[in-house]
């Protein structure tokens, strides 16, 4: 094989074939793999799981004991139904909630129509002012409204608990109505407008049927939000008006209970599928907008 | 101010003298299809009888006096209440300084501290890892961090409180384990454990959301530089995230300093945090004065804290986003 007669091989099969990297050192080699994160997120996950799986299992216990498992059964479903007092509480808070749902996502509704009419100044001053209710603590929020609806002359009751919900549930039905708004196509209402439309014809046949899914989604979080809140509640409820959270949280801090298993595990019932309802409808693409929402 | 020619005649009626006075010219020009400025005004009314009103309202009464009887406020300038966070008033009539009440914030500080930093810590490898999966899983992952932080709060605490119950699955594993059984629930150790619970996904959406647009090419040049594993994610991906960590960092620090169910579910009567401190002010206390006092501080402590994020924001050009 030596010799200046022979013809020099191509250079690819004279250099030694490299091993294939193993899979190891190819998941290594991707620009975004780093050992270890996927260890962290998946305990991560199991921590926020597992708390809340314990709970549902718990809640098909048949026995007295909230924690001495004796046995698959319905039986506390069936009080629960049939409690006087959740039932009563359970409608009181789907009362307050229905209402300051409809109330808060019109308001939002209104209010990104028109925002863009604030100028730049007068939006940030109204965003600071309507998101205040997320950063504030809930405890203060609390104390603070009961303390102005004293001095305003009204007593603790349903119609204090519907507006102050009303007013925390606002920035949540926003959320999703302004990321849906910010997805429309200018160009739509160009059109419309050398077409000749009013800006009422615009509202109500592009701008509306176009951001109903973020509307809906908006009015589901508000909902969700109004029907957990404790803290607020707690201020301004009256003995008639007990919502469905204080009454639960008169019951738990005696101790764990059968009967508080089934009530959490119908609420987190309506987290779940009001969580995955506002995925879908957020994902959803406007057929005209043509923009993936952001 | 905007040179531009502004089209839609119509002005804001309610807010433009704010606009002339300030001199800010509009973000973009009008756009058709919106409704005149006054659309906007139930929104703001709600918020400025509701948010606004009793911000004030609790301004005001924590300068008022005291009654002898009853609940509520009596009309009279008084910094008592003040005073009283303080000074303790002997029986003789003599003030001296009590540290009780610092104490009580000193406690809720540290514990949000505490929390805020290990949910910070958590997030950032959590979002890292999420914003590496393919679209499917990561719209996956998403909903899973999104399911618990919709889930209502006293279902998640009484979860922590079935757990740590004294017959309950911890202390039955550690017995499995041949460990004595020890009292969790009602510890500062358990109101923790529970508020680390609620705020991780608090702490991992707004930092996933500030990852989730990443541009790996960037990691590939800091690759090609010879930089390792480790100081891609230190020097290219934390900096990138650094907008979406403060908004985490804000979302936890406030509400678990002023939290309430958590540490009196699960802290039990021992842990007194600034949350249950105002509320039994308004409640059993009956010291109305002093408890609008100590929502003051934290208002404008919070009111601090939000005023420094904006500096940054504006200094750094990081998106910062309290909404989630």
């Amino acid at each position: 094989m030596n010799g200046a007669a022979t013809i020099p091989k191509a250079p690819l099969e004279a250099a030694p074939v490299p091993r294939p990297p193993t899979k190891a050192e190819q998941r290594h080699l991707r620009l975004d793999h780093f050992p270890g994160l996927w260890l962290v997120s998946l305990v991560c996950l199991a921590f926020l799981y597992i708390p809340m799986l314990i709970v549902v299992a718990y809640s098909f216990n048949s026995g007295r004991q909230a924690l001495i498992w004796q046995g698959f059964s319905l039986t506390w479903y069936q009080r629960v139904f049939s409690d006087a007092s959740i039932v009563s509480a359970t409608k009181v808070s789907l009362q307050v909630a229905v209402i300051a749902t409809v109330a808060s996502t019109a308001m939002a509704v209104l209010y990104v129509l028109a925002m863009n009419r604030l100028g730049r100044w007068g939006s940030a001053a109204a965003m600071a002012l309507l998101a205040a209710p997320i950063v504030v603590p809930e405890v203060i929020m609390g104390v603070a409204t009961l303390a102005f609806i004293r001095l305003i002359g009204l007593n603790p009751g349903f119609w204090p608990l519907v507006f102050a919900h009303t007013c925390f549930c606002f920035p949540f039905a926003l959320m999703n109505i302004r990321a849906r708004h910010g997805t429309l196509d200018p160009a739509l209402f160009e059109s419309a407008a050398d077409l000749g439309a009013s800006e009422a014809t615009m509202v109500r046949r592009i701008s509306l049927p176009l951001l109903m899914p973020g509307i809906v989604s908006g009015a589901l979080l508000a909902f969700v939000v109004s029907m957990d809140d404790f803290m607020i509640s707690n201020f301004l409820a009256s003995a008639g008006s007990t919502t469905l959270p204080i009454y639960i949280f008169g019951l738990i801090r005696k101790g764990v209970s059968p009967s508080v298993n089934v009530v959490a595990t119908l609420l987190l019932l309506l987290a779940v599928g009001v969580t995955t309802a506002t995925t879908f409808l957020s994902r959803q693409r406007g057929a005209a907008a043509g923009r993936r929402p952001t | 101010m905007s040179a531009g020619p502004e089209r839609g005649g119509d002005r804001a009626p309610a807010l433009g003298w704010v606009r002339r006075r300030l001199g800010a010219g509009r973000a973009g020009p009008i756009r058709p299809g919106q409704l005149s400025a006054w659309f906007a005004t139930p929104a703001i009314l709600l918020g400025l009888a509701f948010t606004l009103g009793p911000m004030i309202v609790v301004a005001v009464f924590s300068l008022m006096a005291q009654p002898t009887t009853g609940t509520g406020v009596e009309m009279r300038f008084s910094t008592k209440a003040y005073e009283h966070f303080f000074m303790q008033e002997s029986f003789t009539g003599e003030s001296r300084f009590d540290p009780r009440y610092l104490r009580v914030f000193a406690v809720s500080a540290a514990l949000a501290l505490g929390v805020t930093v290990l949910c910070v810590a958590l997030a950032f490898p959590i979002a890292v890892w999420m914003s590496t999966r393919t679209p499917r899983a990561q719209n996956m992952l998403l909903l899973a961090v999104t399911i618990p932080f919709w889930t209502n709060l006293l279902v998640r605490t009484y979860a922590w409180m079935l757990i740590l119950a004294e017959s309950g699955p911890a202390n039955s594993f550690l017995a499995f384990l041949g460990v004595e059984p020890t009292q969790m629930l009602y510890t500062w150790q358990a109101a923790f454990v529970g508020l680390v619970y609620t705020f991780l996904p608090f702490a991992i959406l707004p930092i996933y959301s500030a990852v989730a647009g990443f541009d790996f090419a960037l990691a590939e040049a800091a690759y090609d530089l010879g930089a390792g594993k480790l100081a891609v994610l230190r020097k290219v991906i934390w900096p990138a995230a650094s907008g979406g960590v403060v908004s985490a960092v804000a979302l936890c620090l406030v509400p678990a300093f002023g939290s309430y169910v958590q540490p009196v579910l699960l802290g039990g009567g021992r842990l007194v945090m600034v949350g249950s401190l105002i509320a039994s002010q308004f409640g059993e206390a009956r010291n109305w004065p002093f408890g609008a006092a100590l929502s003051v501080i934290i208002l404008v402590l919070t009111l601090l804290g939000a005023l420094a994020l904006m500096r940054w924001t504006k200094r750094s050009a990081q998106k910062v986003t309290l909404a989630v």
